[in-house]
């Protein structure tokens, strides 16, 4: 009976072993390690998937999982154990050792009239983009002698028009100092904020689909990509077409970083590894 | 200087970046062949848009030189799929470079409903090192086969470092059913200390599940 399977589940905790056999597999696969202080939040949403998808034991979920063609399953998985917030400077560190580290290199091997460029993708709602701008404009000195553009894509367009507006819940810029906030945003009612127009005009908004290879061809010469948050959500075969639509928009020597919890290793051999004093990041080879 | 306004930036439309050479079938099969890598990889990217391209990405994977396009090739390879594909590939596990060989593992493992029919030919085969590269096949292969498939190595393997891979395998998919064939094969090697703890830890993870 469907309900009793479902009160089975509910009632089942996942053992220790069964967490350590999932724990690999879900490593293998992602990339991402779930720590022992992470448990509880791991068997919740196990038990959760177990119960959605009519499974009274772990075994049969893990085997259902694990050998399932379609690797539908392992995607919901993906999508509830990874939680998807942005806001204005989300994983500082990596801004941090782009002008710190990868823009001066990038920098190093340009000729006199030639310009850098910068690719954030996805957009989602803008807060990357701008953050990369205003981190340029505020911490990356050598920006008065070169120019940068930046270009910023999704596959959403009603995305892209959020990004267009600039309006950003006050929970969206809680980490910008105060000094910045006042400087590039103005206060709009109901605690929102919006993006002053300067800012605005410096970002290239543009639709893309990274699995059309039509779309995708036109992107060329980017010295660096921030791709964050994204690959964890594509099936592998997806995710090695991203790689490939990357190496062949970048400079040879530009750098792609990627969020946290993710791994160009996992997915490609094209990119080899750096590591900057604030972060680890992934660069075409010179040629 | 400083950043680019958005009405002075350019993505350029497609046709600016059409390449000189053509971009149809006889075209493409060109560039796979040209002097320059890069009209090659993409010469190799696009030809993921023909079935019959398999033929040609294949042969080409045997004297390119260049890692980046044969990473396109193995990645259309594995856009294409097929039987065609998986006939094509399994030659290459014999191939001397490991990159050839790992990338054609890469592409086996996605696609397990083609592959399946090739596995116990492959666990079967007189070469240890083939045997183990079908074991790590069956690591990613989302097939409801593969614990048996693995089972049956222990089963009849004797090659200590194939049954180490099975058993390291089987610590993720073995069922309860598998202890007794751990339990065995302990007893078989018992001067092995890396397997005796490689089975031992299977087991653990099996009865504790």
């Amino acid at each position: 009976m469907a309900t009793s399977a479902r009160q089975q589940a509910a009632q089942k905790k996942i053992t220790d072993s069964e967490f350590q056999r999932f724990r690999d597999y879900f490593y293998r696969k992602t990339g991402i390690q779930f720590e022992e202080s992470k448990r509880y939040f791991v068997d919740k949403r196990l038990l959760e998937r177990m119960r959605i998808t009519g499974h009274d034991s772990f075994n049969s979920y893990f085997t259902a999982l694990r050998f399932q063609a379609s690797g539908e399953e392992l995607q919901e998985l993906i999508n509830v154990m990874t939680v998807n917030e942005t806001y204005f400077f989300r994983e500082e560190y990596q801004f941090e050792c782009l002008v710190e580290s990868v823009l001066d290199e990038v920098y190093s091997r340009k000729k006199p009239g030639e310009e850098i460029k910068i690719w954030s993708i996805p957009s989602s709602s803008g807060e990357e983009p701008y953050s990369i701008a205003i981190y340029l404009l505020e911490k990356w000195p050598k920006l008065d002698e070169i120019d940068v553009e930046i270009v910023s894509s999704d596959i959403d367009s009603k995305v892209l028009a959020r990004c267009h507006q600039g309006v950003y819940s006050k929970r969206s810029v809680q980490h910008l100092p105060s000094r910045i906030l006042a400087k590039y945003f103005t206060p709009l009612p109901n605690n929102n904020y919006q993006i002053c127009q300067d800012l605005r005009d410096s970002i290239k908004f543009t639709q893309v689909n990274l699995n059309d290879v039509a779309q995708t061809r036109r992107y060329r010469n980017f010295d660096v990509i921030f791709c964050r948050n994204l690959l964890i959500y594509f099936d592998d075969a997806s995710r090695r077409r991203a790689a490939d639509v990357f190496y062949d928009a970048m400079n040879s020597g530009g750098f792609i970083f990627l969020g946290h919890s993710e791994s160009m290793s996992r997915i490609s051999s094209l990119f080899k590894v750096r590591k900057f004093p604030k972060a680890m990041v992934y660069q075409k080879p010179l040629v | 200087m400083g950043l680019k306004k958005e009405r002075n930036l350019d993505i350029q439309p497609v046709a600016t970046y059409e390449r000189q050479s053509t971009r149809d079938y006889a075209g493409l099969l060109q560039q796979l062949e040209s002097s320059d890598p890069s009209k090659r990889r993409w010469g190799a990217r696009d030809l993921a848009n023909y079935p019959q391209a398999v033929d040609p990405l294949l042969g080409r994977i045997l004297v390119e030189t260049e890692h980046p396009v044969r990473e396109a090739i193995f990645d259309s390879l594995q856009q294409i799929g097929g039987p065609a594909v998986v006939s094509g590939l399994i030659p290459l596990l014999r191939n001397e470079d490991a990159a050839v060989r790992n990338g054609a593992i890469e592409v086996l493992q996605a696609m397990p409903e083609d592959v399946a029919p090739h596995i116990v030919e492959l666990l079967n085969d007189s070469d240890s090192d083939v045997r183990i590269f079908a074991i790590d096949i069956l690591q990613q292969l989302a097939h409801p086969q593969t614990p048996q498939w693995l089972l049956s190595v222990l089963k009849d393997e004797t090659h200590i470092n194939v049954i180490a891979a099975a058993v390291d395998r089987l610590a993720e998919v073995g069922t309860t059913d598998m202890l007794s064939e751990l339990k065995a094969l302990k007893l078989r090697f018992p001067d092995e200390s890396y397997l005796q703890f490689a089975i031992q830890t299977a087991i653990d993870r099996i009865e504790g599940a």
